[in-house]
């Protein structure tokens, strides 16, 4: 049978030749393990998408009206040196607040997952690891579940008695996380983070593409370390250099994601970064190339002495 | 500038972007010929060339170059107002 994912990249080279000539390079990449993941993915999608009279075929297309915003975004962020957007309040107005906007947006994501390389391997390197940490983690939270990929995976490695919190600021977010996941063992949380208040301590923690969305990561970094229990586990990605319509702090290097985690007190354990494209990192720099980075960090226990 | 010029200017451009010093554009070239010239790529070009020669492109003009030719006719008409 053919590879659903196959299909798209066709799709999409037939719509858009010159995008589809990017993504076709990612396919070479590509083992026998992405082809396991990409389609269960996609079967699973493909149902949801049906059970809303939908087709493939309309998430190819909200697929591609992303691509053109964040191709619109990337010219401006290539002439300013800046994301478009600087404040929360901006991007409410520009993206939340429009239902058709979150609509195709929220979808093209989704797509994303598995069409772009490193959101592939960024998911690799989290399920490849987080096994390790299985047996300390009683309570699992998710900040900023999106479309639910990283919970679902969770839901399969940690036990069974896990308890599952997700608090997320988007309805849409909650909506698509339930639909992907079908599982009563978790709490979801219509909340921003800030608002988001615990008594319990949380062993591990996914904070996926949130930080480059607020105004004040650090200021977040720091709420994280408070609802993390004391050997607790916190896994963060985020990336540099990477302009999109709901991107508001930007990130230069992994470095500055590096100072920032130890200033809010934690450590890092394991770490990626991943380039978004298949280029040297001397030209990733020169051209200002998005990377994708990745962390598992603890709480840096001599930070507090 | 002529257009000869205008064409050699950015096909250093394109040699610089793409890493391919063998690159030899012509009016008639497209993306079908040239293998790097991906939508990531395309911006980095449309970019590259804004700043080489001074000049600003609106977004329709971005999306709608068949040829190497017509972004040149989009460019020796800015240089030209």
């Amino acid at each position: 049978m053919e590879h659903p994912v196959n299909y798209i990249y066709n799709k999409i080279a037939a719509l858009n030749p010159m995008h589809g000539k990017k993504l076709k390079k990612n396919i070479a990449f590509f083992d026998d393990g992405y082809y396991d993941l990409a389609d269960a993915f996609f079967e699973k999608y493909t149902g949801i998408l049906h059970a809303q009279n939908k087709t493939l075929d309309y998430a190819i297309d909200c697929y591609l009206q992303m691509i053109a915003d964040v191709n619109a975004e990337t010219i401006e962020f290539l002439r300013t040196g800046k994301y478009s957007s600087t404040t929360f309040e901006e991007v409410i107005q520009r993206v939340y607040a429009r239902p058709e906007t979150m609509e195709y947006y929220m979808h093209g994501l989704i797509m994303s997952q598995f069409l772009w390389k490193h959101h592939y391997q960024i998911v690799d390197f989290f399920i490849s690891n987080l096994p390790a940490y299985k047996d300390e983690t009683k309570s699992y939270l998710e900040i900023g579940a999106g479309h639910g990929y990283y919970l679902s995976k969770a839901l399969e490695i940690l036990d069974d008695k896990t308890f599952f919190t997700v608090v997320d600021i988007s309805e849409t977010s909650i909506a698509l996380a339930k639909d992907f996941i079908k599982d009563d063992r978790v709490e979801f949380n219509l909340q921003n983070i800030y608002d988001f208040n615990s008594d319990k301590k949380f062993d591990f923690i996914t904070l996926g593409e949130v930080l480059e969305h607020v105004e004040n990561p650090l200021q977040l970094l720091v709420k994280v370390n408070d609802l993390l229990s004391e050997d607790g586990v916190l896994f963060l990605t985020t990336p540099t250099n990477a302009p999109a319509i709901d991107h508001i702090y930007l990130f230069e290097s992994a470095d500055f994601i590096r100072d920032m985690i130890h200033v809010a007190g934690f450590k890092i354990e394991m770490e990626v970064d991943l380039l978004t494209e298949d280029v040297s990192p001397e030209r990733a720099a020169k051209f200002k190339i998005a990377t994708l980075y990745g962390a598992f960090v603890k709480k840096d226990k001599a930070a507090y002495l | 500038m002529d257009r000869n010029e205008i064409l050699n200017t950015v096909n250093n451009v394109f040699i610089d972007v793409l890493d391919d010093d063998s690159l030899v554009l012509t009016e008639a070239t497209t993306a079908n010929d040239v293998e790097e010239w991906d939508s990531l790529n395309h911006i980095q070009l449309v970019v590259a060339i804004e700043r080489q020669f001074k000049i600003r492109f609106a977004s329709q003009e971005i999306l709608s170059w068949q040829n190497v030719g017509e972004m040149i006719d989009s460019i020796a008409a800015k240089l030209n107002q």
